[in-house]
């Protein structure tokens, strides 16, 4: 159905960095937007989805200028892109009250939430759009605001890592133009609906299906670099330490469910219609799998190596941040692992369950990732380190805090009442239900990982005794020295090093050193994790329905034209058929109405 | 022919910009990244032509002349479009290689990646330790007088 409500969640991110911009004179105004601006986006999402929960078909379109389907532009919100753009909002919303008061006077001039907003406005896009070069052109915006927010910091480390981030993506923006003109070129559509509707069936539109084989696996390069899968990982750890903590939250929290969200709209909505048979050797790819047969194995091995080696990696770390970053690697294995095992899998129910197993491990990611670096920040705002040497005893004094980040960290490893344990749940249950043992011996393994570094992680900076630095920021705090905004250059660091001297003994009369609001923000999503684990009905027929609806190629191309969905129209070819085909399509909308 | 004499300009094209991004030098690494959305630009207008040999499919350019040939103009769109953000991209990209010189005193992606991960704590503190030789190899004496040429300009310059 055509509705206006699809580009609300859009309009209100694109005016909210507008504002941002506008009264960047006025900081404390500014401020006060910036919030209010990522919770109208919230309640835009919520609308958005009530709407989509609401229409028969479950689909809602918006024709950008009232072009028709294959001819302009399309927006289409279904119950995957809405899952994803719930999560987006939820995470954007939280992040963006910590930068309230992480982020400095300086790095506010610097224009930090104007940008911040645009991010979400790339991701917004990306999420919504329903062609593939606009979906390029989301990217770009997502992307180039990441690159000045990750080079935010301007210090040695922060530059050093935005320039790889930003060449990585740039040549990843260069391959994604190959790969769609390519698509264009042998498809003759950008429309993702069209292009299923005509790879459906070839030969009645006269295309080859074999080219789009590789000029999608070009495609799941690029979708891969952005969701930081193992061999395309390169960028992920200094990005993540270098970006101030709230940007990183949303970088490991959504901007990396955009690749995976990516890779499933286009490989199992789209191209997963090409009748193509695929077969690699030791693959016994059937003709109901098409090019999935191919990039199933594909997945496979990239999500394995993300879950092993990420998780060696996150417990070799000597900092918080770059273990969390690894760690972040790893998990984006454990939700490609059942995409993988989902594409190799010929049953419906077993797809339906891979690819809502995926989703939901992104929703759990994506909210104790962000937790946890948040936490993260929250420490280093206090303390000035997140080297694991210079913490320790947090849970002295940062109670709170602690307590945010352990639920963070248990839903990480999957345990009983918290969202992770039905994400790991699903995961494993996607392997048995495909009779796939390598990929429960993957799943397995990377479960002990995530148990070892959650645990290094938990062992080292929060139990045992403070450290030298975890006592002066006390110190500080004490006396009331630490007060005054909290800047997102570490200016602390130098009040605890001024404190240094005077290290009291009695840290138990300190409440706590983390700025509260800080805090708040972690709790807010711990709260979350365990209520989304505790009521996990909703959220896994949530994940359900979107596995459904990425599957259901059928209804994707009636939603976006209900015309083109039938074969009655062969390709006319010249300008007197596509203008029939128009006005077949205007009639058939005028009777929508 | 056309299609010969497009595919032969698109090879080079990557080729320069594969060879530049493999470089040390970070100025040089951006302009291949440079020439690489170039020629994928370039690819994507030839997307739009029939590139059959027969001038009622190909493109105007190609086959100057007759009046009444089209081409498509759906990619010339998506390349305004493309060269619009790689105009944005490369122009960041080249504020943040100056940038990269200004904090870490080098552009020599060797030395750049040889000096560790400090994070805030040893930025704060500690000197920085600037280990690591760069590695042997052939474009060494070119590059590695650079940096130090740079200081002394830069020395100048403020």
């Amino acid at each position: 159905m055509t509705s206006t409500v699809v580009i609300a969640p859009l309009l209100v991110a694109l005016g909210t960095a507008i504002l941002a911009l506008l009264t960047r004179r006025v900081p404390r105004l500014q401020r006060a937007l910036s919030v209010a601006g990522a919770g109208a986006y919230v309640v835009g999402v919520a609308v958005l989805v009530r709407a989509v929960r609401l229409d028969p078909d479950g689909r809602l379109v918006y024709r950008v200028s009232n072009w028709d389907g294959p001819f302009g532009i399309v927006l289409i919100a279904d119950p995957l892109s809405t899952l994803m753009l719930a999560l987006a909002a939820v995470v954007s919303l939280v992040a963006a009250v910590y930068s309230v008061r992480f982020v400095g006077r300086e790095g506010q001039r610097l224009s930090y939430h104007a940008l911040y907003h645009l991010m979400v406005v790339g991701v917004t896009g990306a999420l919504l759009t329903g062609d593939v070069f606009n979906l390029f052109v989301w990217f770009e915006v997502m992307l180039m605001s990441s690159y000045v927010l990750v080079a935010f910091a301007s210090d040695s480390d922060a530059t050093r890592a935005a320039l790889q981030y930003a060449v990585l993506n740039l040549l990843g923006s260069a391959v994604m133009l190959l790969a769609i003109g390519g698509l264009y070129a042998t498809t003759g559509t950008l429309n993702m609906a069209d292009m299923a509707r005509r790879l459906a069936d070839p030969t009645a539109f006269g295309i080859d299906p074999a080219p789009v084989l590789g000029l999608s696996a070009l495609l799941l390069v690029v979708f891969l670099l952005k969701a930081g899968v193992m061999p395309f990982q390169f960028w992920v750890p200094d990005a993540y330490r270098a970006a101030p903590a709230p940007v990183t939250a949303v970088l490991a929290g959504v901007v990396k469910k955009v690749g995976v969200y990516a890779v499933v709209r286009l490989y199992f909505t789209v191209f997963a219609a090409a009748p193509l048979t695929v077969s690699l050797p030791g693959i016994s790819g059937g003709p109901e799998l098409g090019f999935l047969a191919f990039f199933g194995p594909v997945l496979f091995l990239m999500a394995t190596a993300s879950a092993i080696l990420g998780g060696l990696g996150a417990i070799d770390q000597p900092d918080m941040e770059g273990l969390l970053a690894y760690s972040s690697i790893a998990q984006i294995g454990f939700i490609m692992l059942p995409l993988a095992v989902a594409a190799t899998a010929a049953a419906p129910a077993v797809r339906t369950v891979g690819i809502a197993a995926a989703l939901v491990y992104s929703v759990n990611h994506g909210l104790a990732k962000s937790l946890l670096f948040l936490a993260v920040g929250a420490a280093e705002d206090a303390i000035g380190s997140t080297r694991l040497s210079d913490l320790g005893g947090l849970t002295e004094v940062a109670p709170v805090l602690s307590g945010a980040f352990l639920i963070g960290a248990l839903s990480l490893v999957g345990i009983p009442p918290l969202t992770g344990f039905f994400a790991k749940l699903l995961v494993f249950d996607t392997a048995v239900r495909a009779g796939a043992p390598l990929a429960l011996a993957v799943a397995l393994a990377g479960a002990i990982l995530t148990i070892a570094y959650v645990t290094r992680a938990w062992n080292n900076a929060f139990w045992g005794s403070p450290g030298s630095r975890v006592h002066a920021a006390a110190t500080a705090a004490r006396t009331g020295r630490d007060d005054g905004p909290a800047v997102a250059d570490g200016g602390h660091a130098d009040a605890a090093d001024d404190a240094h001297g005077t290290a009291g003994d009695d840290l138990a009369t300190v409440a706590s050193i983390a700025d509260p609001v800080l805090v708040g923000c972690t709790l807010s999503l711990a709260v979350l994790l365990v209520a989304l684990g505790i009521g996990f009905d909703p959220l896994y027929a949530a994940a359900t329905d979107a596995a459904a609806a990425a599957l259901d190629t059928e209804a994707y191309v009636r939603a976006v034209d209900p015309a083109i969905a039938g074969d009655a129209i062969a390709d006319g070819g010249g300008t007197g058929g596509d203008q029939d085909v128009a006005e077949q399509l205007r009639a058939l909308r005028g009777d929508g109405r | 022919m056309a299609e010969l004499v497009l595919a032969l300009a698109l090879g080079t094209l990557f080729a320069i910009g594969t060879f530049l991004v493999l470089r040390r030098d970070i100025v040089r690494v951006v302009w291949g990244v440079a020439i690489i959305s170039q020629a994928a630009n370039l690819f994507l207008v030839t997307m739009g032509f029939g590139l059959t040999g027969d001038p009622a499919a190909d493109a105007p350019v190609l086959t100057a002349g007759e009046g009444a040939m089209y081409a498509d103009p759906l990619v010339q769109a998506l390349v305004l479009t493309a060269i619009v953000i790689g105009f944005g991209t490369t122009a960041f990209a080249l504020v943040l290689s100056y940038r990269v010189y200004e904090e870490n005193g080098t552009i020599d992606l060797v030395d750049l990646a040889s000096s560790p991960f400090e994070g805030p704590a040893a930025r704060a503190g500690e000197a920085r330790a600037d280990g690591g030789e760069p590695t042997a190899d052939d474009g060494r004496s070119e590059v590695a007088d650079r940096p130090a040429a740079d200081d002394a300009a830069d020395g100048g310059d403020h």
